[in-house]
């Protein structure tokens, strides 16, 4: 550091205006708080290590296994996914769904061909219904073709050993059903694109949401937003022309 | 060996509450006097302090030891000081600017500003305090960072979030202006 930078005169006599130190009161506040704040959640947002290393591995298999259990349960769930009917049942089965037409529209085709892949795997898991392993024995139809009805799905799946190709074949089109499976799907799919942006915001996706808030008037939203923001990024140095956008002029 | 500020601060993000108790007690002087030789009112002081360092403990689980740990730390005050000029309307241009331009937007010393009061009744010890509290907001910080928590002007760049020429610049005229307010002792 350059003299005109140091000098020891200047910093003496500042030593000379005091050594004041914050009150015993505050003191224990704050280490107070520092306390509370580890024992409610230790080092919630990185990953630990040293003692709690064992942390990461545990939550990665909890993070997994919940994951298949929920892919397992939405597949399970799917309407006319609800197990293959007994070889007592297809016969009751068969004739009224024989009868009802099977078509389906482009979007649902389309659909169906997104979710083969996985609807594959998820023949191949082991729990199934008591039929099941009648319902392997015999020929199955092509699975894309079974899954294209999910409705009529249990009826076009017990008549698929023995049913024929005509069966299967659309008698006519059932648009209200399929734009209605449609609607549903991309409904779904947006609200999940939907959540999957709010879980990943950033502070700068967080900045622009409180700047439109600061645009539309909401200027209590918008401060309450901004100082929660502060909060959590107290480090986070917000660009000038941002900061002319979210802060209350 | 006495652990690192950086150590002790991973320690405490690991949920160590005693490392925070050492790193407290290590820069909670310096810290306080910043701070309040800043705004020069002392409830306001105890305020902000108290603010910044909740911000810390906040921060912990984002804390990574890429600096050092009072850069880290000031930075954190300089943010929250500027947030407390701002919301009086002084923005980072005037904190540059010489007193009597900002003086309506960074008053004189609060009540509670016991030094500057007795200090003042002391001739030379008076006119220093003075003349620190007349330096403007990013010259007087610029000091009191490097008075304070030992900077040097590439690290009170990095506090401050400027460049290294400013902050050099901003403590010669400090020094310059302080120097002076001695020699006419």
């Amino acid at each position: 550091m350059t003299e005109d930078t140091r000098d020891s005169t200047v910093s003496a006599r500042y030593r000379e205006l005091g050594a004041e130190e914050p009150p015993r009161a505050l003191d224990d506040a704050i280490l107070a708080a520092s306390r509370r704040a580890v024992q409610s959640h230790p080092a919630p947002l990185v990953a630990p290590t040293g003692r709690r290393a064992w942390f990461v591995p545990l939550a990665a298999v909890a993070v997994l296994v919940l994951a298949v259990a929920v892919t397992l349960h939405m597949q399970v769930d799917q309407p006319g996914e609800e197990g293959v009917p007994a070889p007592a049942e297809r016969a009751q089965v068969t004739a009224p769904e024989q009868s009802r037409p099977q078509a389906r529209p482009k979007a649902a085709e389309a659909v169906r061909q997104e979710r083969a892949p996985v609807h594959t795997a998820r023949t191949d898991a082991p729990a199934r219904s008591a039929a099941e392993p009648e319902a392997r024995k015999a020929p199955r139809p092509p699975e894309p073709k079974s899954f294209a009805a999910p409705t009529a799905a249990p009826a076009a799946r017990a008549v698929a050993p023995g049913a024929s190709a005509p069966a299967m074949a659309p008698a006519a089109p059932a648009p209200a059903v399929a734009a209605a499976k449609s609607a549903a799907d991309s409904s779904s799919a947006d609200a999940l694109a939907k959540r999957a942006d709010t879980a990943v915001e950033t502070p700068e996706k967080e900045l622009e949401r409180i700047a439109l808030l600061r645009r539309e008037g909401k200027h209590e939203d918008a401060d309450k937003a901004l100082a929660e923001f502060r909060k959590r990024y107290p480090d986070f140095r917000i660009p000038a022309p941002m900061l002319e956008r979210v802060e209350r002029r | 060996m006495e652990a690192g500020d950086e150590q002790l601060m991973l320690a405490y993000r690991e949920g160590d509450a005693g490392a925070f108790e050492e790193l407290y007690r290590r820069h909670k002087g310096g810290l306080y006097r910043f701070v309040l030789r800043s705004v020069r009112d002392r409830p306001l002081a105890e305020e902000l302090y108290q603010e910044i360092w909740m911000r810390v403990i906040e921060a912990r689980a984002r804390y990574e030891a890429q600096a050092k740990f009072s850069t880290w730390l000031y930075t954190i005050a300089h943010n929250r000081l500027v947030d407390h000029w701002r919301r009086r309307g002084l923005s980072l241009v005037a904190l540059d600017q010489d007193r009597e331009e900002s003086a309506a937007l960074d008053p004189p010393a609060g009540p509670g500003y016991e030094p500057q009061r007795i200090h003042e009744a002391k001739q030379g010890l008076g006119r220093f305090a003075s003349a620190l509290a007349e330096l403007p907001p990013a010259q007087r910080e610029a000091f009191l960072l490097h008075a304070e928590a030992d900077m040097s002007p590439a690290e009170i760049a990095r506090a401050t979030d400027s460049n290294a020429e400013a902050a050099k610049s901003r403590l010669r005229y400090a020094m310059a202006k302080l120097k002076k307010a001695l020699t006419d002792d």
